[in-house]
């Protein structure tokens, strides 16, 4: 195909992903390859961050490597911040559509649910602590009301805290490309089956539902790839205690141990990328968008 | 501009000159290089692309000073500003991060405030400046915690990586630590501490004499730990220890073996829920006493005044097996050269000279030159924070919020008490590496 | 069903305010503490009530320099703004037409949004890193004077960091140029080729306009994800931070409620920006 001017249209956009991405992303497959020590990388060609990473972990015992425990841990939070998510912002965004009427009344409920996001991520995420601590708000109000005697410990610090900020942080995430669908979809269409005699349940699992799959499935994306990189919600929500693949990187950045971080890296690159493949099997997002 | 640049370079060669007195040829001729294209290469280059030069050649001095928050503040930038006309920029990062940038950007900063505990790392990188203890005016007045390992005449507790181990290079540009004294220091003092835990009196309400309560069940669900790998292994050390499970030939260079078995314990005290969380921050650990999730940490001992400051009741208790040491000082990247050297070490002997020792010693940690430091602290703020007698009025932090009431005793006594009963440093061992990668497996079981 | 008001209809109605309930309790403890007496702490209880830490915020200075951070952020987020824009568009429109690599383009695009960002932060810390080797050593070599005395490093908020950041905000752009133009009518264009206008006033006074509202979609959306954007830029700003990270590295050395200052600020300033909007709409409409 001759080069022509559509193609210089789009020459920055390309250039900024070879010099951003592209490279970037070949440097850390080479670069997790190499020695290093305290101080310095040292170009090499080793297995031995490979090596490391799956020590012990193909052996038969009862206990799971760390590697692996890591990994299901991770596969554990993306699961349940997925799922919650999902059927938060999509009743959301179902509500939305179908329940406003009014263009401005939807514009404005839309924008009272985007507001909290203008508010940086690290100060929604610290003040839940207040909230949710062993002296916090919740304890006091659960304890003078009798429901509970003592202050529940789980709140905080907790599996459950971890999961909670990523339901904070990320179900607009999911409500947007929703939202998006739905509004798509010929409300005729609605009317028709509701017509010919289908309950609402009917309506929901055989049109809507099949009709906003891809808004589902994009949301899924974006859910999916931001907790399993995660590094910093997990720390602080989790008190520095819940291990998650991120975090190994992170720490061992910190350290600079990059060559060792990189190999982390390349395996969470491998399976994302799959996960993702996956999903995307069920779907064309160009077609879709 | 051109003007300002040709300023900028003439320091350049003055430096040189002065350096090739005693230094080797090569760097005369890099110097005479740099001179003579200097107007060309130069006017291109250094004030257009970074504009600094320019700027600390004709206006204010200006130092980046990369380092953690412990130094740092609005007060002493002031009073610095009107003593000596030098402006700061703070960089402040975690101590790892202080680590990684010398490492990575040491062009980032012009003074860093770094740990003695990371010297085996920086040190055979090259990438800081030996220091030259004769431009420190206050250098023969440095206490002997630094120089000798003692604290009035007593030899203290010397494992992990302590100063006087890792004072002293071999030359300037030296790679090599040296253990006679030389002209060269890898750091110059200035502040340090003995730590230890730090307990909520008003939960606990017993007293705690040794480190093994950290670990007691008795705790569980109220302890943490602070998760900076070299600094939290050597308080697990001092728990195993007085645990009576193991004692260390050398609790700061352990072996694999020994590292394992540490691990090992702290892994198992964790899979039985003994810890609330894991602090890497300072403020994390303020908040989490403060809040009462925690009644028994290793703390720092500002930490404690923070907590202290908002009315709640906290101890920085000793504990008989004794404290964990820690010390800080100053370096300047290797790339520092001319002017901007000069007033880096303009810098340090103004942090020397008595106004910032008071400021340090009011918040609970020491100052390296202790002489000029009590020239400007009242005698009964030098009688509570140093020798450990009762106050004779309320004490006041630098900012002026009650820290003690009139009659209350320092946590730990004076001087001599606490820096004396030192049992180890913050380290860097031989093991690193395989102590980080075990650390964080015992984060991720 | 969807003019009734059924049980579906209050069941949602009623989710959907617990679930706003849920996005603004946090939004209440910052705003509830940022009203901290300057004795008190990050956490309950309050311990006075004052705006000492609106004082500070706004005096900045010291390590806890919010305020210059808050600024940086803005600047880069308006840069990320223009930039986002001015490629995706473009990019947009050259995806109306085959070119050379477009389906390359676009995988790429994609996987830079599915690539968890901590991965190419290292990525790019490590290619700028070894650009700066690279450049001292050429420095060294060829005796540049300027690499040899003042140069740092390439490793720089308005280099690395508005890159890391470009690689987050471009896919959305893109993205939402393809859903525009899925739904694009062609033949007011073709109308305009035909009328003899040139390919630059059909897109300047005929594409453009239809295609604006979702221009300035973009536009706050490459914004905001720049504001907020963290892991991507973690290892990539250099010297400076943005607001994220330094709010990160304060919580690691000393943190007071000019946090939650700051929260309560933006909460309160993005609260006026959409109400104004709401207004302007308003009166627009009645025109």
């Amino acid at each position: 195909m001759k080069i022509n001017k559509y193609f210089l249209l789009a020459l920055p956009f390309y250039l900024i992903f070879i010099f951003f991405f592209i490279i970037p992303l070949i440097l850390t497959i080479i670069v997790s390859f190499w020695d290093y020590t305290e101080y310095s990388i040292i170009p090499d060609f080793i297995f031995d961050n490979y090596k490391y990473i799956f020590n012990k972990c193909f052996k038969i015992s009862t206990d799971l490597c760390v590697t692996f425990k890591t990994y299901l841990s991770t596969f554990y939070f993306c699961f349940m911040a997925w799922f919650f998510t999902l059927i938060i912002g999509f009743t959301v965004a179902y509500f939305l559509v179908f329940h406003v009427r009014s263009v401005g009344m939807q514009i404005v409920l839309f924008l009272i649910c985007t507001i909290p996001f203008w508010t940086s991520n690290v100060i929604r995420m610290i003040s839940w602590i207040p909230l949710l601590g062993r002296n916090g708000l919740f304890n006091s109000f659960l304890i003078s009301t009798g429901v509970i005697d003592e202050p529940q410990e789980w709140f905080l610090y907790s599996h459950f805290s971890v999961i909670l900020a990523f339901v904070h942080l990320y179900t607009l995430f999911m409500i947007v490309p929703i939202f998006n669908s739905l509004i798509r979809i010929d409300k005729s269409l609605i009317e028709a089956a509701y017509d010919s005699g289908a309950n609402g349940f009917q309506i929901l699992t055989n049109i809507i539902i099949p009709l906003c799959k891809p808004g589902i499935i994009i949301g899924s994306i974006f859910v999916i790839t931001v907790v399993m990189g995660d590094f910093l919600t997990i720390g602080i929500m989790g008190g520095q205690q819940i291990a998650s693949i991120g975090k190994i990187i992170q720490v061992e950045m910190s350290y600079l141990q990059l060559p060792s971080a990189a190999a982390n890296a390349v395996i969470l690159l491998i399976i994302t990328l799959l996960l993702i493949w996956t999903m995307t099997k069920f779907i064309d997002i160009r077609k879709e968008l | 501009m051109i003007k300002l640049v040709s300023t900028c370079n003439i320091f350049n060669f003055y430096k040189g000159v002065d350096m090739s007195k005693k230094m080797n040829k090569k760097i005369t001729r890099r110097s005479m290089l740099k001179s003579t294209t200097a107007l060309a290469g130069a006017a291109l280059g250094s004030g257009l692309i970074t504009g600094f030069p320019a700027i600390h050649a004709s206006g204010t001095p200006t130092i980046r000073y990369l380092g953690t928050a412990v130094n740092m503040g609005s007060e002493p930038e002031k009073k610095l500003f009107e003593d000596t006309g030098i402006k700061v920029k703070y960089i402040s990062k975690t101590t790892d991060e202080v680590v990684k940038t010398i490492l990575t950007q040491p062009n980032s900063f012009d003074i860093v405030d770094s740990e003695y505990f990371s010297m085996p790392k920086l040190v055979p990188s090259g990438s800081l400046l030996g220091m030259d203890t004769n431009r420190i005016k206050e250098w023969s007045n440095v206490v002997t915690a630094f120089t000798e390992g003692k604290v009035n005449g007593k030899t203290i507790g010397d494992q992990g990586t302590a100063p006087k181990k890792v004072l002293y290079l071999k030359g300037p540009n030296s790679t090599e630590f040296s253990k006679e004294p030389t002209r060269y220091a890898t750091l110059i003092p200035t502040v340090y501490n003995a730590d230890t835990l730090g307990i909520r009196p008003d939960l606990i309400k017993r007293p705690i004499n040794t480190w093994a309560e950290l670990l007691n069940p008795e705790f569980k669900g109220k302890a943490c730990i602070l998760n900076i790998p070299s600094i939290g292994i050597m308080d697990a050390a001092m728990v195993v220890e007085a645990m009576g499970e193991y004692t260390y030939p050398d609790k700061g260079n352990m072996t694999k073996a020994e590292i394992d078995l540490t691990m090992k314990i702290f892994t198992e005290a964790k899979k039985a829920g003994q810890f609330r969380a894991f602090w890497s921050d300072f403020n994390e650990s303020v908040n989490l006493m403060a809040s009462g999730e925690v009644v028994i940490q290793s703390m720092w001992s500002p930490a404690i005044t923070a907590v202290r400051s908002q009315g709640i009741p906290c101890i920085y208790q000793p504990l008989k097996e004794g404290y964990r040491a820690w010390a800080a000082g100053f370096a300047l990247p290797s790339t520092a050269k001319g002017r901007q050297a000069d007033i880096c070490y303009e810098y340090i002997n103004w942090f020397l000279s008595g106004w910032m020792g008071a400021y340090l010693n009011r918040q609970g940690y020491y100052s390296a030159v202790l002489t000029t430091a009590e020239k400007n602290m009242k005698a009964y703020e030098w009688d509570y924070w140093m020798n450990g007698k009762p106050a004779a009025q309320d004490i006041l932090s630098p900012t002026g919020k009650k820290l003690a009431s009139k009659g209350e005793i320092r946590d730990g006594g004076s001087y001599n008490d606490r820096m004396g009963a030192v049992a180890c440093w913050n380290a860097t061992m031989d093991e690193n590496k395989y102590m980080v990668r075990k650390w964080n497996e015992m984060i991720a079981s | 069903m969807l003019n009734k008001k059924g049980k579906s209809y209050y069941f949602c109605w009623g989710f959907f305010l617990a679930f706003v309930i849920f996005l603004y309790g946090p939004t209440f403890t910052i705003v509830v503490l940022s009203f901290q007496g300057p004795e008190g702490g990050l956490t309950f209880p309050m311990n006075g009530f004052s705006f000492h830490w609106f004082h500070k915020l706004w005096e900045g200075g010291g390590y806890v320099d919010i305020g210059s951070a808050f600024r940086r952020s803005i600047l880069l987020g308006l840069i990320l703004m223009v930039l986002t824009v001015l490629l995706s568009v473009s990019a947009g429109m050259a995806f109306r037409k085959k070119f050379f690599g477009a389906n390359f383009l676009f995988l790429i695009t994609v996987s830079s949004l599915i690539v968890p960002s901590i991965i190419l932060s290292l990525g790019i810390a490590l290619e700028f890193r070894l650009l700066d080797e690279t450049l001292k050593f050429l420095g060294d070599k060829y005796s540049i004077q300027w690499i040899i005395n003042d140069f740092q490093t390439t490793l720089n908020m308005y280099s690395s960091g508005l890159g890391a950041q470009l690689t987050w905000t471009l896919p959305f752009g893109l993205l939402i140029m393809f859903a525009i133009f899925n739904r694009f009518d062609k033949s007011f264009e073709e109308a305009s080729m035909d009328l003899g206008a040139s390919s630059w006033q059909t897109f300047k006074f005929v594409v453009l306009p239809i295609i604006a509202p979702s221009v300035i979609g973009i536009a706050l959306f490459g914004f905001t994800l720049s504001y907020d954007e963290l892991a991507r830029s973690s290892q990539v700003m250099g010297a400076t931070n943005t607001l994220p990270l330094e709010l990160k590295g304060l919580t690691t050395t000393v943190t007071t409620p000019v946090i939650y200052a700051l929260g309560t600020l933006t909460t309160g300033i993005s609260f006026l920006a959409i109400f104004i909007a709401i207004i302007l709409f308003m009166i627009m409409r009645k025109k």
